[in-house]
């Protein structure tokens, strides 16, 4: 028994008295080596580089010449503003800049539909937008003020059936506004900002105590609950009234433009929307992170498939899982959760499959061309951890491309930086992949890209992302 | 004195083999150029349930919110998955003992796989 113990205890270690090691916990910001080499691939499958020197890319499309489009997302986490950009890579291999926007990023999402871009405005600082533009980059708003202004944003875009479909993300961690949101930076600019139901839903009125950090007074405090603004308190069995457009869902407007109408909700940051071949939408959810009033703990990253009408199970539910209660959601030495919604719209859904916990899988993209392989499984990719910003982990999580059978969940790895342990680039020493944000597989072609934001640093002051560290990868399957 | 010498050793020893499993966590397809074989159908259970209740928190049965549990000893994992330990949980009211056991072959299954040579 005492051999038993001793395994164990080494095995284990002890996880409270343990340091963050995540993958954004570098010393030096090394500058960005790109080496193609360093990605390991499975047999048969080759990478290279296709550009590099951008700023926080975050999607590409191809039109119908198979001209290859980028877009620059503009704001980072971390508080960064720049110019988001819209570029197209030209045959001599440099960049046109087609579009440009203004301090409201991120731009989050790029698609190309029957003659037409589409890109998807995070709305960090104006609210989110969306966006029809020409290849010549004239661009036409098609709906505006969509509830952007909180931690998550809108996010990407798929098209079906004449409709744009589009992920939104929830204003907080967990449904309370609290001291994290000010390190976010956005509750100082929009104090009133607070994550909206998309119907009416029930309070249990459970609160939270914190410092008030809208007062200068450090012993002034705030009691804030769910679904209300900062230093709002809520009561057992309040109504918060559900409207469209509204945080933590799946909306959708008319290709030309139009009011949003929900398609599902009680999703907390839906970042990747994908088309399956068979026509079905598929989802990426960001999980809960060990941060704010109301942190959660080990929740993986989701793919959910779209069923319409349905919630999701936000805030009180993660991956299908109630947290209320449970060892297992609860910060290691803090207390079990507790549920702020009185009842639930539907019995909560089981998930397609799951991703590591802080993995942030963010962008997907389908196979469909038996030339590459892999049809009919998404392909996603994983931006990695942010800790210790979004709670400790073990061990660099994400950072790479991972691949998911909707039908059995099982998800592999596809494209991961070689080394002995999974980490970035910048953490490795060497050339690979950084941060993965979003995946497009070339519409001919037996190709995948990679879009891979740049090195992100992480700090006790929050990310330092770093400009002109983007890259564009291309994966293809040797003949 | 003898009997103390005699635990010692296999104290040591059962260290160094969790030491030498440890530095062999990687088993993902892009790493060994291979993936598990799921003709066998508990085999196929097992990476299904792996995935379901496991991946979170050690994807690729690598580290990530826990430590990594490819290379470990199977008495070892099949113990933490029932009993939990630290700030796991236990599983055993959650995954059946069937299911376990299918874990258990599927990540022995896993830790055959071996580090390409080009790699």
């Amino acid at each position: 028994m005492l051999i038993l113990l001793c395994i164990l205890v080494s095995h284990t270690g002890c996880y409270r008295m343990k340091k963050s090691k995540g993958g954004g916990q570098i010393g030096k910001i090394p500058p960005r080596v790109i080496n193609a080499q360093d990605i390991a691939l499975p047999p048969g499958y080759t990478a290279e580089y296709v550009a590099s020197g951008l700023t926080f890319p975050s999607s590409m499309t191809f039109d119908d010449q198979g001209r290859m489009y980028v877009i620059e997302a503009g704001y980072s986490y971390g508080e960064v503003w720049l110019e988001p950009k819209l570029l197209r890579l030209e045959n001599d291999g440099k960049f046109t800049t087609l579009a440009t926007g203004g301090k409201n990023g991120p731009w989050t999402s790029l698609i190309f539909h029957e003659g037409y871009l589409y890109l998807s405005d995070g709305g960090a600082a104006e609210g989110g937008k969306i966006f029809r533009v020409t290849t010549d980059g004239e661009m036409k708003e098609l709906v505006s003020g969509l509830p952007s202004i909180g931690d998550h944003h809108t996010d990407h875009l798929v098209i079906k059936d004449n409709y744009i479909y589009f992920g939104q993300g929830t204003a907080t961690n967990s449904g309370v506004v609290g001291e994290d949101n000010m390190q976010f930076g956005w509750l100082r600019r929009q104090p009133e900002f607070h994550d909206i139901p998309c119907k009416d839903i029930t309070l249990t009125g459970q609160n939270y105590v914190t410092d008030n950090i809208l007062t200068e007074d450090p012993d002034d405090k705030a009691t804030t609950g769910a679904f209300v603004p900062f230093g709002t308190s809520t009561t057992n069995g309040q109504v918060i009234k559900g409207r469209v457009p509204c945080t933590g869902s799946i909306m959708r407007i008319p290709l030309e433009g139009g009011q949003p109408e929900m398609v599902a909700w009680g999703l907390r940051n839906p970042y990747g929307l994908a088309l399956a071949p068979n026509g079905d939408i598929y989802i990426s959810e960001n999980s809960y992170d060990d941060r704010g009033s109301r942190p959660i703990w080990g929740t993986g990253d989701v793919l959910w498939k779209l069923e319409p009408g349905l919630w999701y199970g936000y805030p009180d539910f993660s991956a299908g899982v109630e947290l209320a209660g449970k060892k297992g959601f609860a910060v290691p030495g803090k207390d079990l959760v507790k549920p702020v919604m009185k009842d639930y719209p539907n019995k909560a859904p089981r998930p397609v499959a799951m991703f590591g916990v802080h993995s942030s899988t963010n962008g997907m993209d389908f196979s469909t061309n038996p030339a590459f392989g892999h049809t009919g499984e998404v392909f996603a990719a994983e931006f990695g951890d942010m800790a210790p910003g979004v709670g400790k982990v073990w061990a660099p999580v994400g950072f790479k491309v991972v691949r998911a059978n909707v039908q059995t969940g099982v998800v592999e790895d596809f494209a991961v930086n070689k080394g002995k342990k999974n980490a970035p680039a910048s953490m490795l020493g060497k050339g690979g992949l950084e941060r993965p944000l979003a995946v497009k597989f070339h519409p001919s072609e037996a190709a995948l890209y990679i879009v891979d934001f740049g090195i992100l640093k992480m700090t006790k002051r929050g990310p330092e992302p770093q400009t002109g560290t983007g890259v564009i990868w291309k994966i293809t399957k040797k003949r | 004195m003898a009997k103390t010498n005699e635990l010692s050793k296999y104290i040591v020893a059962i260290s160094l083999f969790i030491i030498a499993g440890s530095c062999a966590t990687r088993k993902s397809e892009p790493i060994t150029g291979a993936v598990v074989d799921r003709s066998d159908t508990r085999v196929a259970n097992g990476q299904e349930k792996y995935n379901r209740y496991c991946q979170k928190c050690h994807p690729a049965g690598e580290a990530g919110l826990g430590p990594a549990v490819n290379g470990k000893p199977n008495f070892l994992k099949k113990f933490q998955a029932k009993h939990g330990l630290g700030v796991m949980p236990a599983f055993k009211d959650i995954i059946s003992k069937q299911d376990i056991k299918d874990i258990g072959l599927y990540l022995k299954k896993l830790d055959k796989l071996k580090k390409r040579k080009d790699i």
